[in-house]
């Protein structure tokens, strides 16, 4: 249908079920770097090559390459670990990777640092934990999120279980991940591991799914590529409202790209049906998705391109049912419940606060030394937000105390109760020094930034308002910047575009408010805005609300 | 030889010079000559340039898998082309430049790749010529910025500014840039073959002057690296020194005398209250005392015979051992100023220390550069340092340094078309780098494995990015690397030969040129003790034959070792 296909397209067809030379490039002596067409391979599997920008030049100077090194991301549907499987985690980050556990934002893990030597290590020691990276990166199925403090919802669980059976229908059937990773015997009928969903292409772009419980919509449901709303009435769940192309990511100087809150399309009453229905809408991006151009690749623009309208009659054509009405739904934050709480089941749960999603022992906390004390307990499991948080999950009422006082001995609860509002609704990315695409700091600045925007919050009493605040290093948006109340996206080292107007709940981004500020800048135009919104608000306003009103309600 | 009207010319032209001018005509022809003969390269083509640099700043690598491949492209067509990183590249080098060729990306807001950055800021200045600079600018960049292509375009008017020829105008790229370049660069090929220059004329200059004896050369040091990344065990240092008319040939070291702390010269004036400046006869020769104690003469770690002699000097029970001068001094003071003059005479001189020449003189014309590691060892409990390892590592950039060559007539690479393996562990890579350059500049054709052997992969692969290169361009058939320290068996590089053992007997067979360099004990032994044991079992030879097999590669030259 496309003739002009990229050269990623290429890649994939050509790379025999996503093995490609990764086998060779592993064997290379010369290199610690995998060959080129393998770096489009390998995210399939899980992994990004990366190298330690900081650390160019001088390495260069000593006529030494690029300091490569891999990062590995997990696949966790709706982010779940039990405490065995964390304790491995832990030790494999200490022993192959820079030692920190990077949550992130679509509720899994992942480690940075990893050299070419120690990939397959790590990978067999994740296989006896019973976890995998399977399709965590790449043009395909990402990690699927769901809404995950199962106090949200007496019948959480059972929505839970659907991250689940999403990621398990959308996994792609070759072998490859087991014949390089885990010594797995090649196959030799290749008829085996046919792909109906992918064939041999896989999507044009990544693909993305979240599940929403109202009122909480944690997860930022809206910028999935597919985003499932659960409707429940009275304990029961009733079905789902699909949503379809949403996405964030756009290109700094390319007008053809912007970011997009998913459209919802109609409803879905059984199991059978949900899953039907978004298999099918996956086919139809597959089909119709852009193979040319990269950017503009996503399912937003397909549906953009055909019409909304025009897309559901295509997925309803290869369904035998028609999509029911979409049901009315509110959501009214998006939030992590810091500190204890009790589900319906009286299971308690407490969420301490992550800094940026950073897991490690510094000089403020022994977080990861926490977390190990407790799981050896073996009484709890681990959850993980969308928010870049843990949840220390599952906890019988008679072991409350006992995890309880590990979390006061470590002074957790400490640092999550003087954790200020700001700090606790914010959200920076990678960026720096590993992530390729990053133009400025995001996880490295934040929190010295937040640090002074707490001066500007307390100077105007505003302390206590939660306002969503995130940091991208770059447009493409995986700290989700385009839907806070107040995005940094970084367009240079120093420089960020700032942008406001986005509402509490995530159903309205942001927009541009001006561009390529430093930091004296930004702080500057907050202080004008904290006391705007002080002096003017409505009663109840919240600060995107505000900011929305006074920059672009007119104009609109 | 020559026809009857050439004849007549030529002496024609004889009887009507001046002496000087004939004199000046011989070296000219002499010229001529030496030149052709350095010239053998086969397949080099015969009219049009054979000679080209390519520099690409990459920022995501298309850029230099571009360079690469059109260099590969360039050797096919008998081109030479050296490629290099715009980081690694000389800037000095580009008023030397002839046929260049610049490979560039563009990124953000018009700005080149940090890789280029420096190079880019180079051509932005005033200040220098390139007169002798033919070039033309392959730009890479994304139509979907608005500056694109800039950086390439600035660099393209730039070279312009500063004097240099556009033989080919500029190609811009989009993303998908691989069509275009490829064209780019076969016109760029048609250009070069179709503008064969008449090869310019040779300076009279070239001729080789014979050096008597051991000729000391002063040369500014120009760059001074440690090879090793942060986190490592080893300092290892490549040194360049700028060398303008020094000869020599891959396989030489330079020696290096080195000089001695001025703190502890410094020391040893001031406690024996002589004036710095008492000129004295050491060897029919009259030089100033702070000279001969900082640069000429040994006093650390004094020998036994000159203790003996110091004791005869000062008249006192001394115990006789090797020591430092200025323990002496503080243990058995001198008289006086005079009797310390008298020392001086029996100091004996310091001892120049030998390292390998790892530059081409092909590839890095008018430079020298060394490989070497500070070495560490505990005297008395305390950690010292070799005083030539020592002395280069804290030397600095563009102080004059006094060497002089010392030829290995031994250590030399064969004819062009034979296979070469070199085994070169540690700072032993060092003549290999000389052997690998120069091979690259005059296009040989004979194969060449290289082992290398270090500690970390990550930290220690000492000249990483330019092996890599030379891979990438062909001129290292294979690359066999041994990090000891990376897993938990400790893995050397006489294990990765063996692992290699059925090729490795197959180019041994096959004519193949075996070299080692590095460490002599225990390095070069477990080698030859591997080499033995590869002949044996790979040659399905008995003990006996396979050391008589190793015996006759010695016997052929074809077996040569540089350790130390």
């Amino acid at each position: 249908m496309q003739e002009n296909l990229s050269s990623t397209e290429k890649i994939k067809t050509a790379s025999d079920g996503l093995r490609g030379t990764i086998q060779e490039s592993l064997q290379d002596e010369l290199t610690g770097a995998i060959r080129e067409d393998d770096q489009s391979v390998i995210k399939f599997h899980g992994i990004y090559q990366q190298d330690d920008r900081d650390r160019r030049e001088e390495r260069a100077e000593k006529k030494l390459e690029r300091l490569f090194s891999f990062m590995i991301r997990l696949r966790l549907p709706g982010g779940f670990l039990t405490s065995d499987q964390w304790i491995a985690a832990h030790n494999i980050a200490g022993e192959n990777s820079t030692g920190v556990i990077k949550i992130t934002t679509r509720q899994t893990i992942q480690l940075h640092g990893l050299y070419k030597s120690k990939l397959k290590p790590t990978i067999k020691e994740f296989n006896k934990a019973h976890l995998d990276s399977i399709a965590t990166c790449g043009d395909i199925n990402r990690n699927v999120m769901c809404t995950a403090h199962p106090k949200q919802s007496a019948i959480h669980e059972e929505i839970f279980s659907y991250a689940d059976k999403i990621s398990r229908m959308l996994m792609p059937k070759t072998r490859a991940y087991y014949e390089i990773w885990l010594d797995e015997e090649k196959i030799l009928d290749k008829k085996d591991e046919e792909d109906p969903l992918y064939q041999d292409r896989y999507m044009p772009r990544k693909f993305k799914i979240g599940i929403a419980i109202p009122p909480n919509n944690d997860v930022d449901v809206f910028t999935n590529d597919i985003g499932l709303v659960a409707m429940i009435d009275n304990n029961k769940l009733l079905g789902f409202n699909i949503a379809i192309g949403g996405g964030l990511s756009t290109t700094h100087g390319n007008a053809q790209t912007y970011a997009r809150l998913g459209t919802v399309i109609g409803f879905t009453d059984t199991e059978e049906k949900t899953l039907k229905a978004i298999y099918e809408i996956l086919t139809v991006q597959r089909d119709f998705g852009d193979r040319s151009d990269r950017k503009i690749a996503r399912l937003k623009y397909t549906v953009d391109r055909l019409g909304v309208a025009t897309f559901k009659e295509e997925v309803e054509k290869r369904l035998d049912f028609k999509l029911g009405e979409a049901r009315p739904f509110a959501f009214n934050a998006r939030t992590d419940y810091y500190g204890w709480y009790q589900n319906d089941s009286r299971q308690w749960y407490y969420t301490p606060f992550v800094e940026n999603g950073r897991i490690l022992d510094d000089e403020q906390v022994a977080l990861k030394s926490a977390l190990l004390t407790i799981a050896k307990t073996g009484k709890v499991n681990f959850r993980f937000t969308g928010n870049q948080n843990i949840i220390i999950s599952d906890v019988a009422p008679e072991d409350k105390d006992l995890v309880n006082s590990i979390l006061h001995e470590f002074k957790i609860i400490d640092h999550t109760d003087r954790a200020t509002a700001i700090r606790k609704n914010s959200m920076a990315c990678v960026a720096l020094p590993t992530c390729p695409l990053a133009l400025a700091e995001a996880q490295r600045y934040m929190p010295s930034l937040l640090t002074q925007i707490e001066l500007l919050l307390k100077k105007n009493e505003l302390s206590d308002e939660d306002i969503i605040i995130r940091m991208t290093g770059c447009p493409n948006g995986c700290a989700r910047s385009y839907n806070a109340e107040i995005g940094f996206v970084g367009t240079a080292m120093g420089k960020y575009n700032l942008h406001l107007g986005g509402d509490h709940e995530g159903l309205r981004l942001n927009r541009i408010y001006k561009e390529s500020l430093d930091e004296a800048a930004i702080l500057y135009e907050l202080d004008n805005w904290f006391s705007l919104f002080k002096n003017e608000r409505n009663e109840n306003e919240r600060f995107g609300d505000y900011s929305f009103r006074k920059l672009f309600k007119q104009i609109n | 030889m020559l026809a009857e009207q050439k004849l007549k010319v030529f002496l024609g032209l004889i009887s009507d010079s001046s002496n000087d001018e004939i004199i000046w005509m011989n070296g000219y022809l002499n010229g001529i000559v030496s030149k052709q003969n350095t010239h053998q390269a086969p397949g080099v083509a015969k009219n049009g340039v054979n000679k080209i640099t390519i520099a690409y700043g990459t920022e995501t690598g298309n850029s230099k898998k571009l360079a690469t491949e059109f260099a590969a492209k360039a050797k096919k067509r008998g081109i030479h082309a050296r490629v290099q990183s715009m980081d690694q590249y000389r800037l000095n080098d580009l008023t030397k430049e002839e046929y260049f060729l610049a490979v560039i990306s563009t990124h953000g807001d018009g700005e080149p790749p940090a890789a280029a950055k420096k190079f880019y800021e180079h051509v932005h200045q005033n200040g220098f010529k390139l007169d002798k600079l033919k070039y033309s600018v392959l730009a890479l960049g994304d139509t979907s910025y608005p500056l694109f292509c800039k950086a390439g375009e600035d660099v393209d008017e730039q070279l312009t500014k500063l004097g240099g020829k556009r033989f080919y105008p500029i190609q811009k790229c989009d993303v998908d840039f691989s069509t275009e370049a490829e064209q780019w660069f076969d016109e760029i090929c048609k250009a070069l073959s179709d503008n064969a220059e008449v090869p310019s004329v040779v300076n009279p200059k070239i001729i080789a002057k014979k050096s008597s004896g051991k000729k000391i050369h002063t040369g500014k040091l120009i760059a001074h690296i440690n090879l090793n990344d942060r986190g490592s065990n080893k300092e290892t240092y490549h040194i360049e020194i700028d060398a303008e008319d020094v000869t020599y040939q891959p396989g030489d070291s330079i020696g290096i005398v080195p000089e001695n702390n001025l703190v502890l010269v410094e020391e040893i004036i001031s406690r024996t209250g002589i004036d710095e400046t008492t000129n004295v006869d050491y060897k029919d020769e009259l030089v100033s005392l702070y000279t001969l104690l900082h640069k000429n003469l040994n006093i650390t770690y004094l020998p036994e015979r000159v203790v003996r002699q110091y004791a005869a000097i000062v008249e006192q029970d001394v115990v006789i051992q090797r020591i430092d001068l200025l323990d002496l001094l503080k243990i058995y003071p001198v008289k006086d100023p005079n009797q310390f003059t008298e020392v001086v005479k029996i100091l004996e001189p310091t001892a120049p220390r030998l390292y390998s020449i790892a530059s081409s003189p092909e590839a890095h014309p008018d430079e020298i550069h060394i490989t070497i590691a500070k070495n560490s060892f505990i005297i008395n409990n305390k950690i010292e340092y070799g005083l030539a390892s020592a002395f280069l590592s804290h030397f600095d950039v563009d102080k004059p340094l006094q060497f002089y060559v010392h030829p290995n007539n031994q250590f030399r690479l064969p004819e062009e078309d034979k296979n070469i393996i070199m085994i070169g562990p540690g700072t032993g890579i060092a003549p290999f780098r000389s052997f690998i350059a120069e091979r690259d500049a005059t296009g040989a054709s004979g194969k060449n494995w290289l082992f290398f052997g270090e500690q970390h992969f990550i930290t220690d692969f000492l000249y990483q990015s330019e092996i890599q290169n030379w891979f990438d361009t062909g001129v290292l058939t294979k690359v066999s690397t041994a990090f000891s320290r990376d897993q938990p068996e400790k893995i050397y590089v006489q294990d990765k030969m063996l692992q290699h053992g059925k090729e490795f007997f197959e180019w041994l067979h096959t004519g193949s040129y075996v070299y080692v360099c590095g460490t002599k004990d225990p390095m070069s032994i477990d080698v030859e003790q591997t080499l033995l044991q590869i002949i044996e079992q790979f040659g399905e030879r008995s003990k006996e034959d396979a050391e008589k097999y190793l015996d006759d590669l010695k016997e052929n030259g074809r077996y040569i070792k540089d350790v130390y």
